[in-house]
């Protein structure tokens, strides 16, 4: 009779999954369709009652008035260049304290990650005045500097809370394991923790990446001569041109699409399987 | 093991190319907002073919003549009272000038953000619409400079019109009759008033209240109520893209058809008409109520934020912006109406039926008029339009107690 309902149970999971996953991923999907759909089709497939949900007539003049306009490679090197720096120091930064703090007693840790999820408890709508105007008044607007510093502060804790929860995974026996056969504190933690918890930290790099990459409150505030990307696609959305709206939209999409794509080699699981005898 | 190594070297790497790149960004990356004083750092909010023709032909001019490069920032208006409000905050203001709408002044003015130009009025041209100067006057200070006047049009699809034989309304039974007539035809409605609640809703309901002949200032008198009443009246048969109808997103329900009819700015022709090709879609200046047409004045007035740094040489700008001659030139070359009575232009053909509706509806613009208690005034209005129009309640009764929280907010 078990045995009968646990071959039931897997018989739905088995092919209820298959339904749900391409209905999860055509919903997940069809607004990036829909939205590269408007920047390739020409304005009477669009702009019509009943749009077609196929390309009917496809044009690149969208594409190439963007290009020619001469306004997307520097918002598009500004966005890439402040999302990867913040991203790579908020790593340099994290890592170590959140190694630190999942060593810490569960009393004091809980305290510690209850404050870092305090400092996201506030909208940065909320907080990005009164911090813009101190970087303001340092003289850190419209520039990489003041931008990266301004991404750094909703990340930081952010990556260290996800951070804190890998390194807790990573069995202390490993780290053990390698000081008795001689490693140092540190050599133990660049040969055997940081690379056992790149998967997590490729997770949050990848969070912090499009956090900063989409940030749009502190660009509005430090930015004024020389757009991010997001401003300059909320500038061509607020003037209501959607064609190129939507061109702009897609070339914020390519690079995220990358970066996912070069990080998730690291997203394996697997990783721990078999390192520590029972 | 190797793939141990591999890692390690990567998080190495990560490591010192964070340090490297934060070094090098920080020693020559992003040029820093300081200026010097042959910049000049102007404000505006505009599309890209109008950035074009700044660029082109109205900067070049000005900065040979006065050998001063111009740092064009875009900038929409709500966005500019929150930068302007952090950087008065920092006491490090870097815009000299900033152009706003004459309807989102109250946040600059109620910030006390803008300096008083009162010294300035004998320098504005004797020709400059009169209107225009007092949307920029706030407590007999003068704390704008007019420099583009605007007003909203009228769109309808001229195909489906033809189709239904159905004439554009010049009236408001004209308006209900149309109304009515295409939710009979198509099941829903397709005449869209901007009812979203908002400052475009506001600025709406200012246009049949004063079409109606009443003072929306007082709100309870026989103008005002006779507005609410055919509102009420008429909203059953309005679309339901009404509810989310704002200056952005009217121009894409008349470009997809699910609006045929619906009041929006003159900036609509270039987005509908020219980028999205609908030549079907036509304008004119729109209907009039029992005591006529009426249509709040819009538009663009310059300002100068206090603690601008090169204000002299913005004032010399804005006396530039001014002039006939580039009046003229933004009136041939963008099809803006002219602050001044004296300029004119030649707009291309495919603009003119347009351009001529934009004039005849600024015959009949009235400025919103300024106000101290303004958000209690706008809180008013609308709050008598989800009561009255909405909810159904009795137009008089809701709008006398409206009218007292006016009436308190102005003693």
């Amino acid at each position: 009779m078990k045995t009968r309902q646990t071959d039931l149970w897997g018989a739905i999971s088995r092919y209820g999954t298959f339904p749900f996953l391409i209905l999860f991923s055509f919903v997940m999907l069809a607004p990036v369709y829909i939205m590269f759909k408007i920047s390739v089709s020409e304005p009477q497939d669009i702009l019509t009652q009943n749009p077609p949900f196929l390309i009917e007539n496809f044009t690149f003049d969208h594409w190439v008035r963007v290009f020619e306009a001469g306004n997307l490679w520097a918002p598009l090197l500004k966005s890439f260049m402040v999302a990867s720096v913040a991203t790579l120091i908020a790593i340099a930064i994290a890592a170590p304290a959140a190694y630190v703090i999942s060593l810490m007693p569960k009393a004091y840790r809980y305290g510690i990650i209850l404050s870092l999820l305090f400092t996201r408890m506030f909208p940065d709508v909320g907080i990005a005045l009164p911090i813009s105007v101190n970087f303001i008044r340092w003289d850190l607007t419209d520039s990489y500097v003041g931008l990266i510093l301004a991404h750094l502060i909703p990340n930081l804790p952010f990556l260290a809370w996800i951070l804190v929860g890998t390194f807790e995974t990573i069995p202390r026996e490993l780290e053990k394991a390698a000081l008795i056969d001689g490693a140092s504190r540190w050599g133990a933690l660049q040969r055997v923790v940081f690379p056992i918890a790149a998967p997590g930290i490729a997770v949050g790099a990848m969070f912090v990446w499009l956090n900063s990459w989409n940030e749009f409150t502190y660009a509005l505030y430090l930015t004024y001569t020389e757009n991010t990307l997001p401003l300059q696609t909320y500038y061509y959305v607020s003037r209501g041109d959607w064609f190129q709206s939507a061109a702009y939209s897609m070339i914020l999409t390519i690079p995220v699409i990358i970066v996912t794509f070069f990080l998730q080699r690291y997203m394996k699981s697997g990783f721990l399987s078999g390192s520590v005898k029972g | 093991m190797n793939n141990v190594k591999k890692r390690t070297k990567m998080l190495y790497t990560c490591c010192l190319l964070a340090a490297m790149a934060f070094f090098a960004i920080g020693c020559g990356g992003g040029e820093q907002a300081m200026q010097d004083e042959n910049e000049l750092n102007v404000v505006m909010g505009l599309g890209e073919n109008e950035w074009e023709v700044m660029r082109q032909d109205i900067f070049p001019e000005f900065e040979e003549k006065h050998n001063v490069t111009i740092n064009a920032v875009q900038s929409e208006a709500a966005d500019v009272v929150d930068q302007l409000r952090g950087q008065i905050e920092a006491d490090r203001v870097t815009y000299d000038l900033i152009t706003q709408d004459v309807n989102d002044l109250y946040g600059l003015v109620d910030g006390d953000m803008m300096d008083d130009l009162t010294d300035q009025k004998e320098n504005i041209p004797d020709e400059v619409i009169e209107a225009m100067i007092d949307v920029s006057t706030f407590d007999d200070k003068l704390l704008f400079l007019p420099y583009r006047p605007n007003v909203e049009i009228t769109y309808y699809n001229e195909k489906v019109f033809d189709e239904y034989d159905i004439t554009p309304p010049q009236s408001w039974e004209d308006l209900l009759e149309v109304a009515k007539t295409f939710h009979a035809e198509e099941d829903i409605g397709r005449v869209a008033v901007k009812a979203n609640l908002e400052i475009d809703h506001v600025l709406h309901l200012f246009n049949f209240i004063r079409a109606g002949g009443g003072d929306p200032y007082v709100l309870n008198d026989e103008g005002s109520v006779r507005a609410y009443e055919f509102l009420q009246e008429l909203y059953p048969y309005l679309a339901p893209d009404s509810r989310t109808a704002t200056w952005n997103t009217m121009n894409t329900y008349l470009a997809n058809e699910s609006v045929y009819l619906g009041q929006n700015w003159p900036f609509g022709v270039n987005v509908i008409v020219e980028e999205g090709g609908k030549e079907e879609i036509k304008a004119y200046s729109g209907w009039a109520g029992p005591a006529g047409e009426s249509h709040t004045l819009g538009g663009e007035v310059i300002g100068i934020p206090k603690g601008a740094p090169n204000k002299a040489l913005a004032l010399e700008f804005a006396q530039y912006l001014m002039s006939k001659e580039v009046q003229e030139t933004l009136v041939s070359k963008l099809g803006w109406p002219s602050v001044r009575t004296d300029a004119y232009g030649q707009v291309e053909a495919w603009q003119q039926p347009y351009f001529d509706a934009v004039n005849e509806a600024l015959q009949s613009s009235e400025p919103r008029g300024n106000v101290p208690y303004w958000p209690e005034v706008e809180k008013a209005i609308l709050g008598a339009f989800q009561d009255i129009v909405i909810d159904g309640q009795e137009a008089q009764t809701t709008l006398d107690r409206y009218a007292e929280t006016i009436e308190q907010a102005r003693q």
